[in-house]
């Protein structure tokens, strides 16, 4: 049987909205806060996002770099630290035995979660990994206190863990420099998910691997998501990834989200002037016509432009750009945008040639 | 006729890591041999595992690692004999280097035109701060940029496509016939890339330059390179014309690698996956 | 950006610099008085003995027959400038050794660091105490701050070899190398803004420290006695056994002196560090870190 990196709803309905999704951000406000010498600054790294993500599906965040994807997604997994904090809005989680308001928890209560229900694969997190310590201490060390498992108990339930994701038992015995780049970003994600969590999250995991090792990782990410029935936040600049590996896409431009929708539509039919310039650029084996980049720069989050914070840039600039920001509003079933002419319009935003 | 740009020839790189008692033989790079025409500007790819020695081999090419044997010429000259700092000074300005990371190429507490500057001071025959300054904006307009823009200003103060620009426009102050740029756009997002690659391709057909882009991106590898190889455990398994290799690749390790890409396209085709994984159990 | 303007900075918005100011300039006001004394520092008997505080001598007299105010300006003066001058060697010593260890490595580090290590594990005060016995009359005051210097670089140039690796290892380093900077260039100006936020904390305490070196070594008279310094002074009044006969003034005013200069450096030094640290400096030009 031939695997699929993304499950594809089997008809072109649209799944109805569940009832409680897993995952609720409402009005997320999140700036880092430089204090000097009394003179606040301000970098508004996510500036009022909503999203929801439901149960069981893979949820891709792609943008511009530095438009906030770590900063949002250390704000969901409630992982921030100053000068990085939350200025407004909330993160829910509806678990299944429970509901949980992150930023309502203690840090003893957060601790707990974030092994048993929540995990976060961070950006780099290969390098978590202490180098002179043998892998089966990693585990010991990270995952031991959370599980109720002890001695060989809890070396029989790593075996298994690493058994069901087509690791051989025997990386345990390694020292983190003895495996190649691929394999120790495989550990890491195994060591992640070793409490079956019903919410992983996932920065850049496979950034720096070659496409055999990066195919090996995805298919990993899916496979533990399908086995536990778990939700995936996937970061990620290659939309290559996000073509094949998402269910739902949201895209991030300085601060804010500005279109979201189930994959394929984003990729087929982007409603975001930003979208559809980065789908039309990107290159593709076979393909020979040019492409062009964006032009201009990106806006400064301490200073964001007034409006639409795309106006600068964006070709379909019209005056209420410059004044108001967009809302998020959903245009088609299950796909919002924030653009002031695809709401008037849709048919206005098409891919650049 | 004149020698090739570069002649890379049975090239070898052995780590050896560990005390006496565990000794452990890294073979990084194992008898890679190339060369680059001196008449014939091109984008040469190198793609490849993850650890296949191409940063390795980089370092190798840019005079910052010695190989362990075999040789590497430049314009006819061995890199070995290339040791005192005027030679350096001199060979840097006719080989120059791009690195990964944008937002860490230059010093955060510093002004970015220094390095300009000093690329022009030690690279070229402006010994002048007027002098330089022309030279740093005549290399800035190929990229797109002037040094108006430029002048005074902290890394902080740039986007990361522009900060790309910059470096590669550092690279280009000294007029060099040959740039290595290891993973150049592995860190940008996707739009900016393209801004980078296009780049490139206006340095060969423009200004023959001659690149080498080492990287993990096939699709941007199609899309530029003229020539590329295959890089596995240090060996070159496969090498040719860019667009026949990819479109049709030989060796095993190079089929893999090409069924491994995954493509944008098939975020609308039903189903995308064909081999090369584990099977599910549903 | 104007220097006068970070010092208006600092002073307004932040409690501890203000503090720790005054208490120096406080301080080196008394120290800057030694120029006007009318007596000079090593003569006795200039005024009557053993005034208590008054009008006339507002800090007191000693048994020596030495005004306290006046003889307490050359002693802080000295003191201040040894501690300064320790500071500003052994900081020069670990600049050099740490940038350069830490950009080189190799042969180089292993060489620097293997003297570094020796210097860190030799006990400090017996070998000052030694010297003194070796060189007794040589053991001038700059003799025994070029010592005290030698003896307190080490540690702080392994801190900032350790920055250097790292910095060693960032793309900006190789991109400056292929600017075609030198090694000096690339040290001295790529690399040590790096390290200036540990040089300038660590000044103030390198001083604190040799003070409280010096101010040990001359009580208990292992120093050149004839030069007047804060530990001179309670030397002296400790041979006339001032606390017994009731001459508080002669011990407590320069103990109070020196304690001042201890609390504002230390002060200084942690609200310099907010300001010179690269990080909040950065995100104070508007940037990222
Ligand atoms: N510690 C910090 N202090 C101040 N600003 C910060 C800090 N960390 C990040 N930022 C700023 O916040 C913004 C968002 O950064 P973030 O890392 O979330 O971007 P990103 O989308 O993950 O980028 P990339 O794709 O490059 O990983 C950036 O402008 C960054 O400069
Ligand atoms: N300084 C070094 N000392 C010891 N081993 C090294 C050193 N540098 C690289 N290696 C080893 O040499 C091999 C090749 O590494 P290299 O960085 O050249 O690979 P690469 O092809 O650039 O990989 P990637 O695609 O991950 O960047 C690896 O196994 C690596 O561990
Ligand atoms: S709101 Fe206006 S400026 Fe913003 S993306 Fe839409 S058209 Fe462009
Ligand atoms: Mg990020
Ligand atoms: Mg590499």
């Amino acid at each position: 049987m031939i695997a699929e990196l993304r499950s594809i709803p089997s008809s072109d309905v649209v799944k109805a909205p569940q009832a409680v999704p897993l995952l609720s951000v409402d009005g997320l406000k999140a700036y880092y806060k430089v204090k000097l010498f009394g003179i606040d600054r301000e970098v508004r790294a996510v500036d009022d996002v909503s999203l929801k993500i439901n149960r069981n599906e893979i949820y891709g965040l792609a943008g511009e770099s530095s438009s906030g994807k770590t900063s949002l997604i250390k704000t969901i997994a409630g992982a921030i630290r100053p000068p990085l904090r939350v200025v407004e809005g909330s993160v829910r989680f509806a678990f299944k035995d429970g509901e949980r308001d992150i930023y309502k928890l203690s840090p003893h209560e957060l601790s707990a979660i974030r092994w048993s229900h929540l995990s976060y694969i961070m950006q780099g997190s290969m390098s978590v990994l202490n180098p002179v310590r043998r892998i089966k201490h990693a585990f010991a060390d990270f995952a031991l206190p959370h599980v109720s498992a002890k001695g060989a108990d809890f070396t029989r339930l790593v075996e298994r863990h690493l058994k069901r994701l087509h690791l051989d038992p025997a990386v345990l015995q390694a020292y983190p420099h003895e495996l190649s780049g691929g394999m120790r970003q495989r550990v890491t994600i195994a060591l992640a998910t070793i409490c079956s969590p019903e919410f992983i999250i996932a920065d850049e995991p496979t950034t720096a691997l070659d496409v055999i090792v990066q195919k090996g990782v995805l298919s990993m990410i899916r496979e533990i998501q399908q086995e536990f029935g778990s939700s995936v936040l996937f970061v990620t600049h290659d939309m290559a990834v996000h073509a094949n590996l998402t269910d739902r896409l949201g895209i991030m431009y300085a601060g804010r989200l500005v279109e979201e929708g189930r994959t394929r539509d984003v990729f087929k039919r982007p409603l975001h002037p930003y979208t559809a310039h980065l789908i039309s650029s990107l290159p593709r084996i076979g393909d020979e016509a040019p492409k062009k980049g964006l032009e201009g720069s990106p806006p400064s989050l301490a200073d964001p432009p007034p409006g639409c914070r795309f106006h600068p840039r964006c070709p379909l600039a019209i005056d209420i750009c410059r004044r108001e920001a967009p809302p998020m509003v959903e245009i088609l079933p299950g796909h919002r945008t924030a653009c002031h002419v695809a709401q008037a319009d849709p048919a206005r935003v098409r891919p650049v040639a | 006729m004149r020698p090739n740009l570069l002649e890379v020839e049975h090239v070898n790189k052995i780590f050896t890591r560990g005390g006496f008692v565990s000794r452990r033989v890294n073979h990084a790079v194992n008898d890679v041999s190339f060369s680059l025409a001196a008449d014939k500007p091109e984008v040469f790819t190198i793609i490849g595992e993850s650890g296949s020695g191409k940063t390795t081999l980089a370092g190798m090419i840019l005079n910052s690692l010695p190989p362990t044997s075999g040789q590497i010429r430049f314009r006819g000259k061995d890199l070995r004999e290339i040791r005192s700092r005027r030679a350096r000074l001199e060979f840097m300005s006719h080989v120059q280097a791009i690195f990964q990371n944008p937002f860490d190429a230059f010093n955060p507490l510093k002004r970015i035109d220094r390095y300009l500057f000093s690329a022009a001071q030690r690279f070229t025959e402006c010994r002048t701060s007027e002098k330089a300054a022309e030279r740093a904006d005549e290399a800035l307009h190929k990229v797109g940029l002037s040094l108006a823009e430029v002048r005074g200003r902290y890394p902080h103060e740039m986007s990361g496509g522009q900060l790309q620009r910059v470096a590669i426009a550092r690279a280009l102050v000294s007029n060099p016939s040959l740039i290595v740029a290891d993973e150049p756009v592995s860190m940008i997002d996707a739009s900016l890339r393209m801004t980078v690659i296009n780049l490139f391709k206006k340095l060969r057909d423009e200004f023959g330059v001659s690149i080498i882009y080492i990287t993990h991106d096939l699709a941007t590898a199609y899309y530029i390179s003229d020539r590329l190889i295959i890089m596995q455990k240090g060996r070159v398994v496969e090498g040719g014309d860019a667009r026949t290799v990819l479109a049709a690749p030989q060796h095993p390790y190079s089929i893999k690698l090409r069924q491994a890409v995954l493509s944008v396209d098939d975020a609308w085709r039903d189903s995308s996956f064909t081999g090369g994984m584990p099977a599910i159990a549903t | 950006m104007s220097t006068l303007r970070i010092l208006r900075d600092l002073l307004r918005y932040n409690g501890e610099f203000a503090v720790g100011l005054m208490l120096v300039l406080i301080v080196l006001a008394v120290a800057g008085c030694s120029f006007f004394s009318p007596y000079p520092p090593m003569d006795v008997y200039v005024v009557p003995p053993d005034v208590p505080p008054s009008w006339e001598y507002p800090l007191g007299t000693t048994s020596r027959g030495q005004d306290v105010f006046w003889q307490l300006t050359f002693a802080i003066r000295n003191t201040l400038l040894f501690g300064i001058v320790v500071a500003a060697l052994s900081r020069v010593i670990s600049l050099l050794v740490g940038l350069i260890s830490g950009y080189k490595g190799g042969w180089v580090d292993r060489i620097l660091m293997s003297i570094n290590d020796t210097f860190v594990v030799v006990p400090l005060f017996p070998i000052l105490v030694l010297f003194y016995f070796i060189m007794r009359d040589e053991m001038t005051w700059a003799m025994l701050a070029i010592i005290t210097a030698l003896l307190g670089w080490a540690y702080d140039a392994r801190l900032i070899r350790s920055i250097a690796m790292s910095l060693r290892t960032r793309e900006f380093t190789r991109q400056a190398v292929f600017s075609g900077m030198s090694t000096g260039k690339i040290v001295f100006q790529e690399h040590l803004p790096f390290v200036l936020p540990i040089v300038f904390s660590t000044t103030m305490n390198n001083i604190n420290w040799s003070i409280g070196i010096e101010v040990t070594l001359s009580v208990l008279g292992f120093t050149d006695i004839n030069t007047p310094t804060i530990g001179g002074m309670i030397y002296w009044a400790n041979q006339h056994t001032a606390m017994v006969s009731g001459i508080w003034w002669w011990i407590t005013f320069p103990i109070m002196l020196v304690i001042m200069l201890f609390i504002g450096l230390f002060l200084l030094a942690i609200s310099m560090n907010e300001y010179i640290d690269p990080r909040s400096r950065l995100s104070r030009l508007g940037g990222q870190a």
